[in-house]
């Protein structure tokens, strides 16, 4: 009996890179990530049009907007104390934003890496989806600016700022043009950015039903439109010299 | 007509490749992608070069053998067409038409124009089977399915397993190959019986080598079969499902 000749060495094997399937997949996977960011994205828009409807009571004059502030702080007493409910919607806020973000940096640096060295050219169509990222960095820039400027009112606030007169500090901030035009391009990007990421949503829950993602599609640029035009009129009525301090 | 054609040359996947630029001067409007590949390499073998290594076989888009990148889109410039299908009467006299293997990490390059799609195999082999005893031929009339449900499953398993999706994809994601497979399978009644464990190791497999998905919508522009966009919400629907029922079916 002869030995088997043994096969002879295999001279251009596929690297060894492109089959790691006995590796454990990637954690956590994409698909509960994804999930992630469709829920707290989801609540993300839930309060941008809360926090647009509570805006445009400037409109209405600084009593009926500071009231409102006001209430937004005792909100739900006396059955939670104090500022209760506001800290505790805030640390949900900040969960999410931190779950969101996480996310998306995750599943961005995995998209980059499953493209390759032989990338594909960026494609204008559809850019929504390809910018995400940088829409969604600018936003948690403007999210820093926002709250330290109207709500703590330091470092960019607007001089003589008074934490008991929102109505005035919004005024102040607004009257600077910088401020007035950083507010509208941040808003035309948060258009883009749930525009995309309310369609993405369905995709992300699991909505195969051809109504319902076209009722989404439709119902995304529609709340685009809305958080935008509505949050753009108040720097613009400002600049205007229709809203005024007293 | 007279075609520039600038392909990709790589000898081996260890070696860098370049583009590399021919002259094609007898270029017929009703020639396919694939037959400009031929006469290209005709002229190569008469010029005593190495002809372009590419992959073919039916030429008629039922095998989802065939992949190029043409002009930067997989398959061609015509949408849902295979490269097969796809006709130099898409391009003008004198037009340069650039010619690439499908692009994605998760497609190393072989040789040329031919990538290793095998990761989309090993994606089937984690459970895009059934793995049920569905019986003889004759068993089939035993199980009922309707006209609609079998349209809707076939428009699924319509999907030739070609990579284009992958290629069109900015992020290499395979969840409209993945997708459409176990939507195929989750309405038929043999498929039904396995369809939750299909959703975790299919999906588990997929994410080993392939990217996440961010909703672009490339792969349906560029998928030769058609496959409805919505596969890629059966990928998380049949995995939250999943998570949520904590079975097997």
């Amino acid at each position: 009996m002869s030995s088997p000749t043994p096969a002879p060495p295999d001279r251009d094997p596929i690297p060894q890179a492109a089959r790691p399937a006995t590796t454990p997949p990637p954690w956590p996977q994409t698909w509960i990530l994804k999930v992630i960011m469709a829920v707290t994205g989801s609540i993300f828009v839930a309060f941008l049009l809360f926090h647009l409807a509570g805006n445009l009571k400037v409109f209405l004059g600084a009593e009926d907007f500071n009231h409102y502030a006001e209430w937004l702080r005792t909100l739900l007493n006396p059955l939670i104390p104090g500022s209760g409910f506001l800290w505790a919607f805030r640390g949900v806020m900040v969960a999410s934003l931190v779950l969101h973000v996480y996310s998306g940096t995750t599943i961005w640096l995995r998209a980059r890496r499953a493209r390759g060295v032989h990338a594909r050219k960026f494609l204008l169509r559809r850019i929504g989806s390809r910018t995400m990222f940088w829409t969604g960095l600018i936003i948690l820039c403007f999210i820093v600016f926002h709250i330290l400027d109207l709500t703590m009112g330091k470092v960019v606030a607007a001089p003589g700022f008074d934490p008991g007169d929102p109505y005035s500090n919004l005024i102040h901030s607004f009257s600077r043009p910088p401020v007035a035009i950083f507010y509208g391009l941040t808003m035309a990007l948060i258009a883009v950015h749930i525009s995309h990421g309310i369609w993405s949503v369905v995709n992300d829950l699991g909505g195969t039903g051809k109504r319902l993602r076209n009722v989404v599609f439709a119902v995304a640029g529609l709340i685009a439109l809305v958080v935008v035009c509505g949050n753009l009129a108040i720097p613009v009525a400002v600049q205007a010299g229709i809203l005024t301090v007293g | 007509m007279r075609l520039i054609l600038e392909v990709w040359r790589q000898e081996s996947p260890r070696v860098p490749g370049r583009l590399e630029a021919y002259e094609i001067t007898d270029a017929r409007e009703e020639m396919s992608l694939l037959e400009l590949l031929d006469r290209l390499n005709h002229q190569l073998v008469e010029e005593n070069q190495e002809p372009v290594a590419f992959e073919s076989d039916c030429r008629e888009g039922i095998c989802g053998t065939c992949g190029i990148d043409v002009n930067g889109v997989p398959h061609g410039p015509e949408n849902n067409v295979p490269a097969c299908g796809q006709h130099v009467r898409s391009f003008a006299d004198g037009d340069t038409v650039r010619i690439e293997p499908f692009r994605a990490a998760g497609f190393p390059i072989i040789r040329d124009l031919i990538v290793d799609r095998t990761g989309l195999d090993r994606i089937i082999q984690a459970g895009g089977t059934v793995a049920v005893d569905a019986g003889t031929a004759t068993d089939a009339d035993t199980l009922l399915v309707t006209h609609e449900q079998a349209e809707a499953a076939l428009d699924f398993a319509a999907c030739i397993g070609c990579g284009a999706c992958v290629s069109a994809c900015p992020n290499g994601a395979a969840y409209l190959f993945t997708g459409a497979k176990l939507q195929h399978l989750a309405l038929m009644p043999h498929g039904k019986m396995e369809r939750g464990k299909r959703a975790r190791s299919m999906i588990a497999q997929m994410e080993h080598e392939f990217g996440p998905c961010s909703q672009i919508g490339e792969c349906a522009l560029a998928c030769p079969a058609g496959v409805p966009l919505s596969a890629i919400a059966t990928l998380n629907k049949e995995r939250l499902r999943a998570l949520l029922r904590r079975k097997d079916n």
